[in-house]
């Protein structure tokens, strides 16, 4: 972790004080089973009630669930490829392009909370 | 006498005022009123025609007011005022003029009752908007805008030629639906089409806006992602409603940007694609044509407007304070901007669709009234696009931003009027999702629709925590691609790159072939000068002089041949 050496968490809000349990490995894995099982119980969930639905395809037990999961998966993979033939460095339209550029300071207020 | 005053007029008013008020907080608490009386004005306005007038020969109405016009005049005069309060801090008259313009241009193009005002607003809105990426005040900038106003301003010219032609075949410039001339084959509802297809980023004449939303200034894009965009989504509603078409052109829409947008670096060229990808489910409303597709078309764009501003918002607060907005260089934020985080979650939660969220009562009218009249493909198609959104919009932006690896940047929490206006934002953004009715009841169409029903909500969130659960997989395997400072070609390299190449290659082509011409010509004058020179110079063969005995002799030669023609004739 790239901390300053100033870097304080007494100068954080409060609120983000109280978040830093995220920081914690152990609580983000508690997050991570949690929606585990909330996955689970929401593909139990479909043979529980009357499914009212225009398509027969949509009446197959979790078929929201599988077409979300395997579909982003696709979509990631897909775009993964796409990566492969379509990057380019940022400069690529420098100077007419903004990507290469720093954002003019006279637009920004950078303000750490450890100032 | 005028019955009812039109409400783009205040924000021109507005406009010109504003500079006279000595800069500081009085002009920015000032700017907020024009939005206020322009909603006030819309609520009040009577249904029907107003300013109708004769000018040039032509009919026109300057305010056509009805629910449609009503709704998109509401949430334009909504929008203008969250940005204005987002944007209170900038002490940029260009800026705040050019903001007052573009939102009354916008306004004034929503009411307009015939094509040459809708031209006149068109053009308009593009003029005042390419200011705030000049803002921005860097050669990039420079170049973004120029490219983004020859795109708006090519828009407005084939706009006022389809007039024209429109014109020409029906008699009047009423701005009307016009799908039965459009599905005749008519040329010059063909042209409106197409310009209207300009502005809202058609699939191919789509990539202005990825390119030019980025580059404006912080306060600048918020404003952008409201007006231009959605004004051709209204028109396309106004003018093509039913216009099959414009289903598939959707269908294309919302499918694309959502690849590009898990490998795109700035978040708010993400955002933008993903705005791309929210036209589409609008434009596929308008396609399908339906009372149910059309309601869901207005309040998608309703509630759109509110959930973009705000992610825009949101990003654009962090890039304030920590001076980027790439995915690559932050993370961790959520420790020192957490308000900023949760205003970004709700509107991640908002476009994604989760029940209580505004998204999740408007697309779902849409998807809706696909299925129900049998487009299959196309409402599969939407639901694989409400999956990707939420995968890149709704998980990446807030995960790469506030989460992710820690970055090490601790900024500051935004400045309260960011806060207050990313705060109204999301107040409305959950309001509207859980209590749909205020929205529904401005709708063009009288809503039968309930979007809370036990199906719905178990299935949309088992589509939306399932793509979470990928998301969570693809991360912690490693599969998941990686934030990389990187651009990504689309179709823009043809204009950028590819054509000034082909044109380069073509001026290579065309002036070897000449400097070879040019120097095989002087190569071959200056060859015969020599042999001329030669023979005729003052060393040549001819130049020597001859006997007369040789000038005797050519005569004799030459009257003896006389004579034997003379003989043979």
């Amino acid at each position: 972790m790239a901390k300053t050496p100033k870097d304080d968490p007494a100068n954080y809000p409060a609120l983000g004080r109280w978040l830093m349990f995220l920081d914690k490995k152990k609580n983000v894995d508690r997050i991570v089973y949690g929606l585990y099982a909330l996955c689970t119980a929401l593909f139990l969930a479909d043979f529980l009630y009357y499914k009212k639905v225009y398509l027969d395809l949509e009446k197959f037990p979790g078929f929201y669930a599988l077409y979300g999961f395997f579909m982003c998966a696709a979509l990631v993979v897909c775009a993964k490829l796409m990566r492969r033939y379509l990057m380019r460095s940022e400069d690529y339209y420098a100077p007419h392009d903004v990507e290469a550029e720093e954002y003019p300071e006279d637009g920004l207020d950078r303000e750490s909370v450890n100032d | 006498m005028i019955d009812t005053f039109p409400p783009f007029l205040i924000f021109f008013i507005g406009a010109a005022i504003l500079p006279l008020i000595p800069q500081g907080n009085l002009r920015s608490a000032i700017s907020l009123i024009f939005p206020v009386i322009s909603a006030w004005l819309i609520w009040t306005m009577p249904e029907g025609l107003h300013l109708s007038m004769a000018f040039v020969g032509l009919d026109i109405t300057l305010l056509r007011v009805d629910k449609l016009a009503t709704i998109f005049g509401l949430i334009f005069s909504l929008a203008a005022f969250l940005s204005l309060l987002y944007a209170w801090h900038v002490r940029d008259t260009v800026q705040q003029v050019a903001a007052l313009l573009y939102a009354g241009s916008a306004i004034g193009a929503v009411f307009a009752g015939d094509l040459i005002t809708l031209f006149f607003f068109w053009e308009g809105t593009a003029i005042a908007s390419v200011f705030l990426i000049w803002a921005r005040g860097t050669e990039g900038a420079y170049h973004t805008g120029m490219r983004y106003l020859i795109m708006q301003i090519a828009s407005g010219v084939i706009l006022i030629a389809g007039a024209a032609l429109y014109f020409r075949t029906t008699g009047n410039v009423e701005f009307t639906s016009m799908s039965d001339l459009f599905a005749a084959g008519d040329i010059g509802t063909i042209l409106i089409f197409f310009a209207f297809g300009i502005k809202c980023a058609f699939p191919l004449l789509h990539n202005w806006l990825q390119d030019s939303y980025p580059a404006a200034t912080i306060t600048g894009t918020v404003i952008l992602s409201s007006f231009t965009t959605k004004l051709a989504v209204y028109s396309l509603a106004r003018g093509f409603p039913g216009t099959e078409i414009l289903i598939y052109i959707g269908a294309v829409m919302t499918l694309f940007p959502i690849f590009y947008a898990v490998i795109e670096n700035d978040l708010r060229r993400v955002l933008a694609y993903s705005l791309n990808n929210q036209l589409g489910f609008m434009v596929v409303g308008v396609g399908i044509g339906t009372e149910l597709a059309l309601n869901g078309t207005a309040a998608h764009a309703f509630a759109h407007i509110l959930y973009k501003s705000l992610l825009f918002m949101s990003v654009g607060a962090v890039l304030f304070r920590t001076g980027t907005a790439k995915g690559s260089e932050l993370g961790g934020l959520y420790k020192t901007m957490p308000l900023t985080m949760i205003f970004c979650v709700v509107g991640a939660a908002s476009i994604s669709a989760f029940p209580l969220f505004s998204g999740f009562i408007s697309k779902s009218l849409i998807l809706s009234a696909a299925a129900h009249d049998h487009y299959y493909v196309i409402w599969a198609i939407l639901l694989f696009a409400s999956a990707g959104v939420f995968h890149h919009s709704g998980i990446k932006i807030p995960y790469f931003v506030f989460f992710a690896h820690d970055s090490g940047l601790r900024p500051k929490e935004a400045p309260w009027n960011m806060l207050l206006a990313m705060g109204l934002t999301a107040f409305l953004c959950i309001a509207i999702g859980a209590y749909p009715a205020p929205l529904y009841s401005l709708l063009p169409y009288d809503v039968d629709y309930v979007p809370y029903t036990t199906t719905h909500v178990i299935t949309q969130l088992q589509l939306l925590f399932f793509s979470a659960l990928a998301f969570t997989v693809l991360m912690r395997t490693g599969i998941y691609p990686p934030e990389l400072k990187s651009i990504n070609l689309d179709t823009d390299w043809t204009y950028r790159k590819a054509g000034p190449s082909v044109i380069h290659w073509f001026s290579w082509v065309i002036g070897s072939f000449y400097t070879w011409l040019t120097k095989l010509m002087s190569k071959t004058t200056e060859r015969t000068i020599k042999r001329l020179y030669r023979s005729h110079g003052p060393e040549g063969q001819m130049a020597r002089s001859w006997p007369t005995g040789a000038m005797v002799l050519s005569i004799a030669v030459l009257l003896g041949a006389t004579l034997f023609i003379n003989f043979l004739v």
